[in-house]
């Protein structure tokens, strides 16, 4: 693997005066290149040859398609142009780019000591659409005399760390403390070399921290995580403001049933997990503007008892009620205590055979699947006293990615993937506190898997 | 052929955006152009003995420029009430720079034209004024001629920049690419005014014209330009149905003007070895010779476009040292 010297091609820099501003909390200045820092651009000498690559990557793609090349200027959310890593990055990524092949590596030149495009040549033809760039770049550093050949995907930190992820992980799952031990070093090395203000970078760091707690924490299955009920529901809280999920979730859910609902005059929700009740006001109100009148509202929610004894059910009950109070729409509340969906037993729920029933589960199911896959397993159960209930309708949001799987593997990457895509989603949240809370309640979900 | 690392990074990367903004209909994504562009703001605290600060020329046209002056011995720190200080030197070279960018592109608080402006202030021990003309294809011919001519009477006009020796405003015009297009158009608007101008700096000048010349085939797409963008600017800038034989754009051209006889000033015009359109800017210097017109040609063999953005090849210094001979030699 070709390591690139960072003191290469800013070379023979005379007094550039630097007079672009903007200085940002990252990471230290002595690897950024310069020259380009004068030009307005953030790079690091270090990832110099990186961003050289994808450049090339998307030239490639650009001349390929053309006409999706014109949309990405329309439709493409770009980045900070300033970071030049991340915006390239970000236009490869809107361009569905498939992992470079062999065919498009770069062969370092022994007698010159250069890096050449191993393009093609053919003989220019007057018609021809393509354009053959010969221009290619030179690094200044000393390299080895050997013939090289470099993927572009070897390069990339951001991917190595993602390989040495599921290296650990393996490890974790196979019992091998002591390699996944040393594994987790490398990461942390490795991590000062990517950038961890976004990207794979930031998630990265949340597993190994995750990781590693659960290699110190001996193998075993349970909760990771301290943190009381009432900093989980703040942190839940700051979430739900900060991420549109949950509330798209919530809206959508809501239409679906209002439209269930549609034609009865005694209808009944069921809840399976209450929560703050934050998905019913909407509802509630809904219901209110339905021409013809709204009907008689049941709401059954179903939640953990409460561990101070407060009554954390029957409040949320009594302020939908108020709610449903000034709207005019008739409201009844029962609240169930469970700690685990499956204890629940249909005749807790009261469902009148004459009523609409709409079922809402909102993150629970995933819950039921454990790991044993016996005759009565909980989600079995479940699903079974729901057909039962002969509900009108059933709303389940759950997320996007399965992190049940029995091998703790599996687990991993799909949570990794998942949320890389959460991270990435939030950088576009501006509003803080919120988005750093959640982040940690995210970080929490994490240290779940 | 080699460029070192970031040059490469930095111009492939003007390359991928501006492709991003050329709409196949003509028109301009305006709006992410200047998103993209790296800007900086003007300094009038001083950063390596050069500090700047931004005027307006013409309310009518909204034409900014950005005034960038050297530290003297006589005021180190400059007091910001005191910007426009009378220059204290016996001769004091103001030079009046247009920036590249195709006519469409780029603007004087850039960041690579803030930056070069910076250096020539060092170099030549100069005040530079790089003017913010307008760009098209909002504005086309002659609107950013238009703009380079009132930036000229407007340094002629400034008392602050009168030379000790004479009292008089020793002007040269400067530009890369389009800037050095302007550059020689608004040299032209200047003969018959009675305003002298000491001398032309061309870096990589744009022209063109009709004929597809033998640098434009053999170059095309080699070297991160291609024709293709070539015609996009010239039809974004030149009045409609024009073609690229308007004396604007071929100044040498079936429809171009003789400057035989007439007092233009000398000339140093750099031209990059592997530049496309180097057939035009050769045919631009001949034209100037057979005119009887002093000029001095630095042809850089393996230079490309923009090589003199970061002082990181030797094609950099020595056009550098050119271009501080040039403009000390009248002094």
């Amino acid at each position: 693997m070709l390591r690139y010297d960072s003191t290469s091609s800013s070379a023979g820099s005379s007094s550039g005066s630097l007079s672009s501003s903007s200085s940002s909390s990252k990471p230290p200045q002595q690897d950024i290149d310069g020259l380009l820092a004068g030009a307005g651009y953030k790079v690091r000498s270090s990832e110099l040859r990186q961003v050289a690559q994808r450049l090339e990557r998307l030239e490639t793609a650009m001349g390929n398609s053309p006409a999706d090349f014109s949309q990405l200027a329309s439709d493409a959310i770009l980045y900070n142009p300033s970071d030049l890593a991340c915006w390239v990055d970000s236009l490869l990524t809107e361009f569905a780019e498939p992992p470079p092949t062999c065919s498009s590596d770069f062969i370092v030149d022994p007698v010159n000591n250069q890096t050449v495009v191993n393009s093609s040549w053919t003989a220019a033809e007057p018609h021809t659409p393509q354009v053959h760039q010969n221009i290619t770049y030179d690094e200044q550093q000393s390299l080895d005399n050997q013939l090289t050949v470099v993927t572009a995907m070897e390069e990339d930190s951001g991917i190595r760390l993602v390989h040495m992820l599921m290296t650990c992980a393996e490890c974790v799952q196979s019992g091998d403390l002591s390699l996944a031990t040393s594994l987790i070093d490398d990461m942390q090395g490795l991590l000062t070399h990517v950038n961890t203000v976004c990207g794979i970078g930031k998630v990265a760091g949340h597993f190994i921290d995750a990781l590693s707690r659960r290699i110190f924490q001996g193998m075993g299955g349970g909760s990771v995580n301290g943190g009381s009920a009432f900093e989980n529901e703040i942190l839940y809280h700051h979430f739900y403001e900060a991420c549109p999920y949950l509330k798209f979730a919530h809206f959508t859910a809501n239409q679906a049933i209002l439209e269930a609902f549609d034609g009865h005059d005694c209808v009944h929700v069921v809840d399976f997990n209450l929560m703050h009740g934050l998905q019913w006001p909407a509802l509630i109100q809904a219901l209110a503007l339905r021409p013809g009148g709204p009907p008689l509202l049941r709401l059954t929610g179903i939640g953990p008892p409460s561990p101070d004894g407060r009554d954390s059910l029957r409040e949320i009950g009594l302020r939908l009620a108020e709610l449903a109070r000034s709207v005019n729409v008739r409201f009844a509340f029962r609240g169930v205590a469970a700690s685990r969906l499956e204890d629940v037993k249909p005749w807790m729920l009261q469902v009148n055979p004459k009523e609409a029933v709409a079922v809402n589960s909102i993150m629970q199911l995933h819950r039921l699947l454990g790991c044993e896959q016996t005759r009565n397993s909980p989600i079995d159960t479940v699903l079974s006293w729901i057909r039962g209930l002969n509900p009108k309708i059933m709303t389940v949001v759950e997320q996007e990615a399965n992190h049940n799987q029995p091998g703790f593997l599996d687990r991993f990457t799909e949570a990794l993937y998942y949320y890389s895509t959460m991270f990435d989603s939030l950088e576009a949240c501006r509003i803080q506190p919120e988005k750093a809370l959640a982040e940690i309640y995210i970080q929490r979900e994490i240290g779940n898997v | 052929m080699v460029v070192p690392l970031n040059t490469w990074v930095l111009i492939s990367n003007f390359k991928l955006a501006y492709n991003l903004l050329r709409r196949p209909d003509g028109t301009f994504n305006r709006h992410l152009a200047e998103f993209l562009d790296r800007k900086v703001p003007a300094k009038a605290n001083l950063v390596d003995g050069v500090f700047s600060f931004d005027v307006l020329i013409d309310r009518g046209t909204s034409l900014l420029s950005r005034i960038y002056r050297p530290a003297t011995a006589e005021e180190p720190q400059p007091n910001i009430a005191e910007l426009e200080k009378p220059v204290t030197a016996e001769v004091v070279p103001v030079i009046i720079f247009f920036h590249g960018g195709s006519f469409a592109h780029s603007s004087a608080n850039s960041a690579i034209y803030d930056t070069l402006c910076r250096r020539l202030v060092r170099l030549c021990k100069a005040v530079v004024v790089s003017v913010n003309y307008r760009r098209a294809p909002e504005n086309r011919y002659p609107c950013a001629y238009d703009d380079g001519w009132t930036a000229l009477k407007w340094v002629n006009s400034r008392p602050w920049l009168q030379s000790q020796k004479d009292s008089k405003v020793h002007i040269y015009l400067a530009g890369d690419s389009s800037g050095g297009n302007i550059a020689h158009h608004v040299a032209l608007r200047a003969i018959e005014s009675g305003i002298d101008v000491l001398g032309n700096i061309l870096l990589n000048p744009m022209f063109g014209g009709q004929e597809r010349t033998e640098s434009e085939k053999r170059l095309d797409g080699k070297y991160f330009v291609t024709l293709r963008d070539r015609d996009w600017y010239w039809r974004a800038y030149l009045p409609e149905g024009e073609d690229r034989d308007h004396p604007a754009c071929n100044p040498f051209g079936p429809n171009g003007r003789s400057l035989e006889g007439i007092k233009f000033p000398k000339s140093l015009v750099v031209v990059a070895g592997l530049d496309l359109i180097q057939d035009w800017q050769l045919a631009y210097v001949e034209g100037l010779k057979k005119a009887g017109q002093e000029v001095k040609l630095l042809y850089m063999e393996q230079a490309t476009i923009g090589f003199y953005l970061l002082p990181n090849n030797c094609h950099f210094h020595t056009v550098m040292d050119e271009i501080s001979k040039f403009v000390s030699s009248d002094c």
